[in-house]
């Protein structure tokens, strides 16, 4: 077959631009450590890259969830805690007043105790976070969770203005989480206690007197159911807070494992990279010294 | 004496070979230059007496050496290649564009989602409330920077093709000027190799950029045609060809030729033309008409979703999203009178910490919207299965465009096979013919010798 002079130098330039264009690329792999540099190099592989992208965006976001939901998990235990500290304190000083050897001055000075306990329990109730939000009305949070009404009868003074919602919070792919916690049993134990400090606030309180003695025994009644109530919703908020540290740990799981997916698919191997890089930088190296040698050979230097 | 007049031919014959010799020589780095030869004859006897061995040499004519097969395939390999070529630089554009996960709209998407459920955490929150907005907004600006993208391709597509044409137009000029040259010059003794040369140069420049076919005439010109058979060049003739706007907002071909005008069809344009062509209808266009139908869905149901809630003080929630699709700047806004509180996350007018309508709003990132060139996807989906498209498409093309560069440098070893320049081969000729000078000029030398010892008989 003829060989013109021009083939062997577009031959040759070809292979030039050829071995430098794929060593560009191997560069730019190794240099980024991925091994597609844009769909086109594997389409399939790339929206499979794509896919575990988004998945794992999603992950996070659960996560930052979940730990945003347990501080405030963490803050209603606190506070429940104490208003549960509170009725107990309260439930003390109501076994004491039922003694019978009680004057009516010991009656009235319990009675300041029990005020200051009650007051206490109604404010912790209205608790609001730092953008004036009660935190113990459900849904209805600009609402005071117990309201106070001075101008009603003794014993019907507290109500409960909030709802039972709840607040769902979004911990995984479907999975929500309660974060509020009502306090709608708060009313009827404070309306309780009012009704028992009524009567031991009388000039003329009698501890062995039979309406007296009924008053105080409601008010302990109420005093262990409340403190009952408050105590299981104590329990459900640490079965709340058990929960969100299995999911997180699952989450992490499959963040894990998406992240080795996605290292698989697209990490560059070095070692396949290098050599290849090799490879081309030695035919390179070959093209252009075979082209000099070849060039020299001509008729016309030996004429 | 015959034999004078023999070796004076002789020396004639070698001249004319060496020129040739120098002229392929002189042009052996010129692209598209075809070798030449001189056809030597013998000059049969036709002179006195019956012995006689012949009269001598003559070069009749010059050959050229070329092969019109290997010419249209090389034409055709170069159109192949145009097409593909077209196309390339485009699609990695857009690729990158696409692809980039620090600016494509998947990591807006992803931000927006994850801004609406870091709100569920406590719903009536304002800093959280507005993160949602800011999201909002970051996505509206990536919808809006990609359409950009889109729409500044398309333009340059268009000033590409106007370009493309006004070459076509001075390349089919040039030809036909030539083609009336060609038929002038040439006469039996004579082929204008030079100017065939360059008017086959002037082809393969025109079959880069359109696909054509050519068919050779009888008296030495060649008429140029588009694929569909319209004429581009028809002997000393050339037509005109311009890019129209069109009603989808892509451009259309048109030839003039003589007083008729033919509007092209888009299919089998082929060259450079031809990819642009494909390009925009196949890949630009639908691209673009698939981005907008996104940022439409998204708009209109995050509203309608919002619009069934309630904000803050009751009333239904406001719309977030504007979306406008005759902007090429400002496809996708977020509505500027909305503030945080009048997102519309809770399900009940009488409850401001309700988030039963941000739940449904969290879970349009799984509902199915349509997207023109995709059906029916998953929102969160969709913009990954585009870039998947585009991917594949983009793929094609290289390998196309690199299968198509090997058949043109196949065509082109074999045209040079038959046409180029050996300079070994030259060198070669150069001393044969020099040679056959010198033994001529000693043949004219010796009959001198001859003539002088017949004078010297005289005296």
């Amino acid at each position: 077959m003829r060989v013109s002079s021009t083939q062997y130098f577009t031959t040759v330039n070809n292979a030039l631009q050829d071995n430098n264009a794929a060593i560009q690329y191997v560069t730019e792999q190794i240099s980024s450590g991925y091994r597609i540099q844009k769909p086109s190099d594997d389409p399939v592989g790339s929206v499979r890259v794509s896919r575990l992208a988004r998945e794992d965006a999603a992950l996070t976001q659960y996560k930052d969830n979940i730990s945003a939901l347990s501080t405030r998990l963490s803050y209603n235990e606190t506070t429940l805690q104490n208003m549960t500290d509170d009725m107990l304190q309260a439930r003390d000083t109501l076994v004491w007043a039922a003694n019978g050897s009680n004057l009516s001055a010991d009656l009235n000075a319990m009675a300041s105790t029990l005020v200051s306990l009650r007051d206490a329990m109604f404010f912790s109730s209205n608790t609001k976070d730092q953008e004036g939000r009660y935190l113990f009305s459900g849904t209805l949070t600009s609402t005071a969770a117990i309201s106070y009404d001075s101008t009603a009868a003794v014993g019907s003074r507290y109500t409960f203005t909030g709802n039972t919602n709840l607040q769902n919070v979004v911990i995984g792919n479907g999975i929500t989480q309660a974060a509020n916690v009502h306090v709608a049993e708060m009313a009827q134990l404070l309306n309780t206690l009012d009704t028992a400090i009524a009567a031991m606030q009388s000039p003329t309180a009698d501890p062995n007197n039979p309406a007296t003695q009924a008053d105080l025994t409601a008010g302990l009644d109420a005093m262990d159911t409340a403190i009952n109530t408050f105590s299981l919703k104590i329990a459900d908020l640490g079965d709340a807070q058990n929960l969100l540290q299995t999911l997180d740990d699952s989450h992490t799981n499959m963040s894990l494992s998406n992240k080795q997916a996605t290292t698989l698919l697209n990490n560059l191997d070095y070692g396949e990279a290098s050599i290849r890089l090799n490879g081309y930088t030695a035919a390179l190296q070959a093209t252009q010294k075979s082209y000099v040698k070849v060039n020299a050979l001509s008729l016309f230097n030996l004429l | 004496m015959s034999f004078i007049t023999n070796a004076l031919s002789g020396v004639q014959a070698a001249q004319i070979a060496l020129d040739t010799t120098s002229q392929n020589v002189s042009n052996m780095m010129t692209p598209g230059y075809t070798r030449q030869g001189a056809q030597i004859n013998a000059v049969n006897l036709h002179g006195y007496g019956t012995i006689s061995p012949g009269n001598g040499v003559n070069v009749p004519k010059l050959l050229r050496f070329s092969d019109s097969y290997k010419d249209l395939q090389l034409w055709q390999a170069n159109s192949q290649l145009g097409q593909y070529t077209a196309g390339y630089d485009y699609f990695t554009q857009l690729e990158q564009v696409m692809a980039d996960d620090s600016s494509n709209i998947n990591g807006g998407l992803d931000n927006f989602f994850s801004a609406l459920n870091a709100a569920s955490v406590d719903p009536a929150s304002t800093p959280l409330r507005h993160q949602v907005i800011t999201a909002a907004d970051a996505l509206g600006k990536r919808f809006n920077t990609l359409r950009e993208v889109l729409s500044n391709q398309q333009l340059a597509v268009h000033q590409q093709r106007t370009s493309m044409v006004t070459q076509v137009n001075s390349l089919a000029s040039d030809i036909a000027a030539m083609n009336k040259k060609i038929v002038s010059m040439s006469t039996d003794q004579f082929t204008p190799s030079g100017v065939i040369d360059q008017r086959n140069q002037k082809i393969d420049e025109l079959a880069n950029l359109i696909g054509i076919q050519v068919v050779d005439q009888a008296d030495g010109s060649r008429n140029v045609s588009l694929r569909s058979g319209q004429p581009l060049v028809a002997g000393s003739v050339a037509s005109t060809m311009s890019a129209v706007s069109n009603v989808s907002g892509g451009q259309d071909l048109k030839l003039n030729f003589l007083n008729e005008s033919f509007t092209l069809n888009s299919d089998n344009i082929g060259g450079k033309l031809g990819g642009l062509e494909n390009y925009e209808s196949n890949v630009l266009m639908p691209t673009t008409q698939s981005i907008m139908d996104m940022a439409s869905s998204l708009a209109t149901n995050v509203n309608a979703q919002l619009a069934a809630g309630f904000a803050m003080d009751g009333t239904p929630g406001q719309p977030l999203f504007n979306y406008d699709p005759t902007s090429g700047t400002a496809m996708l806004t977020v509505n500027t009178n909305l503030v945080a509180q009048d997102l519309g996350f809770s399900s009940s007018a009488t409850e401001p910490g309700d988030s039963g309508n941000l739940l449904t709003l969290i879970g349009l990132k799984d509902q199915p919207v349509s997207v023109s060139s995709l059906g029916s996807v998953l929102l969160n989906d969709a913009y990954t299965q585009l870039v998947g498209r585009l991917g594949t498409d983009s793929q094609q093309n290289s390998v196309s465009l690199d299968t198509a560069q090997t058949v043109r440098k196949q065509s082109e070893d074999s045209w040079k096979a038959t046409s180029g320049v050996n300079q070994d081969e030259e060198a070669i000729n150069l001393m044969q013919y020099q040679q056959m000078y010198q033994a001529n000029m000693k043949v004219i030398s010796v009959a001198s010798q001859l003539f002088d010892s017949v004078l010297d008989m005289l005296h």
